[in-house]
């Protein structure tokens, strides 16, 4: 696989052995923590379907909760309306990566004409609180405000067994999104964040390649959101705002945004420290606000780490190698 | 006499590239300036760099004695250093007066002595007075452009390319208020135009390259054709 | 006929309302490149600081002066301590103005708990007129008033005064501005702040109106906003001016002849203006 050929061989003995750790996890944790870390993979997912539109073409989607929201809903009703078992759930998938790459295109066609980053961005949390608004009013399907409880299939109902497909899909996911990034499409994708006039001058049309990037992002959100859904056993509007929406890009901020992996990090990271502080609300009622850390820890991230964690890793490990290449140049002199 | 602009080993970047690599420039009291070279030299950014909206990483320049490097914009500007930039700079939704108006507030006290001298010195503008600047055609731009840097006390003014994109008749018309202008007021004048800038000026600084590597009177300049050649290549 | 005034006179409050927040999202937009994502925060603190100091006093006027002062300060400490910070940085603004959205509504969350509060009209507004057999609420009529004047007041400070001129020509080459000895960051923390307070003044207005303050209402109200902004033109005053009028009458038409399309019909209509006019129905489009 070229996948494989492209990674050095310390790199795949240390993803081997974290592979082999997240197996054995589960099986000395509580459940508290399995379902935890099953949303942590869940959320990355989520978090790298925002990265190919932030990072990769620096398109700033303020709507994006409603490609996950969608996913879960979808579920939700399928799952309640058709029976809970895995020929529903097959369906349910279809009618995501179909409705995601559709809303995706619609979405496309009134963003990318011209206008840019604020623009953008404005109309995005437009068409995202729109369909959040839809969702809150037409009861009958999501019964509004108060969320939407559902029951799931028999093999996704055992925390453990969930916990490994959650990882696959984390795996799967993350495979199909790097080749996506590593494909002459998202190569495209690259050039027009580095410089748009450039690619366009070069013959691209760059809306047609962010709405590709698009649509792949949507779709991949969709996916996460049905897995999601799954998870919970319930979806609501909340899934579906703005909010919702900055758990992405938070997630994606802490990781470092436009290096797919980041997201991962950033899941890992955001989810960890929400659960530590909540886990102190007995130690002070301050520690519910979860949202007033989550604005923090944004404005923050954004001021002084804007490269993320991952940002920051690679700057480190570039650092090391030239200081290595100059000091064996000297030696060679 | 101390020079009253003196700009020595300036070095100045954006983002990441530098720009200026040592430029060395001393103007005195009355003179009019020129600053010759090549497209791209530099000379745009250094009048950018002035004005402190290009950053300076080493250098120094002094205006009267006091540096002026890292001090923002605004405060350069009052200090008696009027700017006139390569494309006009005219605020399009202001009309003729209000655009004369902000200039003017640079003074505690403005006096609209100087503004009428610039009114009888450009009678465009005076005809044009109450209509919004985007009206204008090109040069009568350029001459409100250098009427802002002449309605307050300026000790000196620096002026980018004030001959591109106009019509030789303009140019020539611009060359005689100019002469006109240097009479009273130190001129720092940038010009690829070199009919302009022998007009105008009495001295010359050749950048090259973001450096400065000659200097000279303008008459020894018109004399020696070979350094005209050299510097500037076909005029 | 009847109802035509009844609908006129409730999408011309609406849409005083929403200009309330339209006007100064727009000047800090064109003025400063900034979109303000706080906007929407910024008018539910005006609406509670209104509710707090209204029931404390009993008095209407010193609970909207409250909200106002109250915004400002607001407004002023976002820019200084942090969108000033990151200028010239289009993502960064727009993330950095998100965070703070989410700390100061949750905030309000704190400070005034999660539930609607109530708030009444005050009696010399509560009533309604009957004209030729329509009624006419006195609050709405009073919206429309001061709505006006506000638009009046923001026109002539646009283009009369000193600060009008400076913002004028700020919007086109605020390094020029600079460059002929004025400081205009200065200016950028007053222009922030006196949008904030505007958009403290709809939150203020907006809750009696409605009955209730709750802090949902800063994001509903915001989306509108940035809607009337988008088909107006960014950074054009006269179109968010008109763009709010206009998303206000629509409203009230919608909202009487096929209230199931209420919330899908501001979308379409932005769609379709940015469909034929992406730079909005006023031009001047912020080319960032």
């Amino acid at each position: 696989m070229k996948l494989l050929n492209n990674m050095d061989k310390k790199t795949f003995l240390a993803l081997g052995v974290l592979l082999v750790v997240l197996s054995i996890i589960p099986h000395f944790s509580k459940l508290s923590t399995i379902t935890l870390i099953s949303r942590i993979f869940i959320l990355a997912v989520y978090g790298m379907s925002y990265d190919i539109l932030r990072g990769y073409t620096g398109f700033i989607n303020l709507g994006h909760a409603l490609f996950f929201g969608s996913g879960a809903y979808i579920a939700g009703i399928f799952f309640t309306n058709f029976g809970n078992n895995l020929v529903v759930f097959g369906m349910a998938v279809i009618v995501t990566v179909v409705f995601c790459s559709l809303a995706a295109y619609i979405m496309g066609k009134i963003v990318l004409r011209g206008g840019g980053v604020i623009a953008a961005a404005m109309i995005t949390l437009a068409l995202g609180e729109i369909v959040r608004n839809i969702a809150e009013r037409w009861r009958s399907v999501t019964m509004g405000a108060d969320g939407l409880p559902f029951k799931i299939p028999d093999v996704f109902r055992d925390r453990i067994g969930f916990y490994y497909y959650a990882l696959i899909f984390l795996i799967i996911m993350t495979v199909v999104l790097r080749q996506f990034i590593l494909s002459p499409t998202g190569r495209v994708l690259m050039a027009i964040r580095e410089n748009e006039q450039r690619a366009e001058f070069l013959g691209y049309e760059t809306s047609k390649y962010k709405l590709i990037g698009l649509q792949v992002a949507g779709i991949a959100s969709g996916l996460a959101g049905i897995m999601f859904g799954i998870l919970n056993r319930f979806a609501n509007t909340d899934l579906l705002s703005v909010q919702q929406t900055l758990n992405a890009l938070l997630i994606t901020l802490v990781g470092g945004t436009g290096t797919l992996y980041g997201a991962i990090v950033g899941s890992a990271f955001v989810n960890a420290v929400q659960n530590y502080l909540l886990n102190l609300r007995s130690v002070h009622p301050i520690f519910e606000r979860w949202l007033l850390f989550f604005g923090a820890m944004y404005v923050i991230v954004v001021l002084f780490m804007p490269e993320g964690f991952v940002g920051l890793w690679n700057k480190y490990m570039k650092e090391r190698r030239t200081k290595k290449n100059t000091k064996a140049i000297e030696k060679g002199l | 006499m101390n020079p009253l602009l003196k700009a020595e080993d300036l070095v100045s970047y954006i983002g990441l590239y530098t720009i200026l690599q040592g430029v060395s420039v001393e103007i005195h009291q009355g003179e009019a300036v020129a600053l010759l070279g090549r497209n791209g030299a530099g000379k745009t950014t250094f009048l950018r760099t002035i004005m402190g909206l290009v950053n300076t990483r080493s250098g120094s320049i002094k205006l009267d004695g006091e540096s002026i490097v890292g001090k923002p914009t605004y405060e350069i500007a009052k200090m008696g250093i009027g700017y006139v930039p390569e494309d006009y700079g005219v605020f399009d939704e202001l009309t003729i007066e209000e655009n004369l108006k902000i200039a003017m507030w640079k003074e505690d006290k403005p006096t609209l002595e100087k503004r009428d001298y610039v009114l009888d010195l450009f009678p465009d503008l005076k005809v044009a007075y109450k209509r919004l600047a985007k009206t204008l055609s090109g040069g009568q731009r350029q001459m409100l452009s250098i009427s802002r840097a002449l309605v307050n006390e300026n000790k000196i003014i620096l002026i980018d390319e004030p001959s591109k994109g106009l019509a030789p008749v303009v140019i020539e018309r611009l060359a005689l208020a100019l002469k006109e202008i240097s009479k009273s007021t130190t001129i720092l004048l940038v010009e690829q135009n070199f009919a302009l800038a022998c007009a105008v000026a009495e001295r010359y600084y050749m950048i090259d390259e973001g450096k400065t590597v000659d200097e000279g009177t303008i008459k020894e300049l018109i004399e020696d054709t070979e350094l005209q050649r050299k510097h500037l290549g076909v005029i | 006929m009847d109802i035509f005034i009844t609908l006129l006179i409730n999408g011309l409050a609406e849409g005083a309302l929403i200009f309330l927040m339209a006007s100064g999202l727009s000047i800090i937009l064109g003025l400063m490149g900034v979109v303000n994502f706080t906007h929407g925060t910024l008018f539910l603190w005006g609406g509670y600081s209104f509710v707090w100091i209204y029931t404390l006093t009993n008095s209407f006027v010193l609970g909207i002066l409250a909200s106002i002062l109250i915004v400002f300060a607001l407004g002023v400490f976002f820019e200084k301590f942090f969108v000033s910070r990151v200028y010239g940085n289009v993502p960064a603004q727009i993330l950095i103005t998100l965070g703070l959205q989410v700390i100061f509504t949750d905030l309000v969350r704190l400070f005034w708990g999660a539930s609607p509060i109530n708030v009444a009209r005050p009696s010399y507004l509560a009533g309604t007129w009957s004209i030729g057999g329509v009624t006419i609420v006195q609050y709405r009529v009073f919206l429309i008033v001061v709505g006006a004047l506000i638009a009046i007041g923001i026109h002539i400070l646009l283009n009369k005064t000193k600060i009008g001129m400076v913002i004028r020509a700020g919007v086109q080459r605020p390094d020029m501005v600079q460059a002929l000895g004025i400081n205009i960051k200065l200016y950028f923390t007053l222009v922030f702040a006196a949008g904030a307070a505007l958009a403290g003044l709809g939150g203020a207005l907006y809750a009696p109106l409605v009955g209730s303050i709750s802090s949902t209402a800063g994001m509903h109200n915001q989306v509108l906003a940035f809607i009337v902004v988008v088909i107006g033109g960014m950074g054009s005053f006269i179109g968010s001016a008109a763009g709010s009028v206009f998303l206000g009458l629509m409203g009230a038409a919608v909202a009487w002849y096929a209230p199931s399309l209420a919330v899908v019909a501001n979308v379409t209509l932005m769609a379709a203006v940015l469909a034929f006019k992406p730079s909005g129905l006023f031009g001047l489009a912020v080319k960032k």
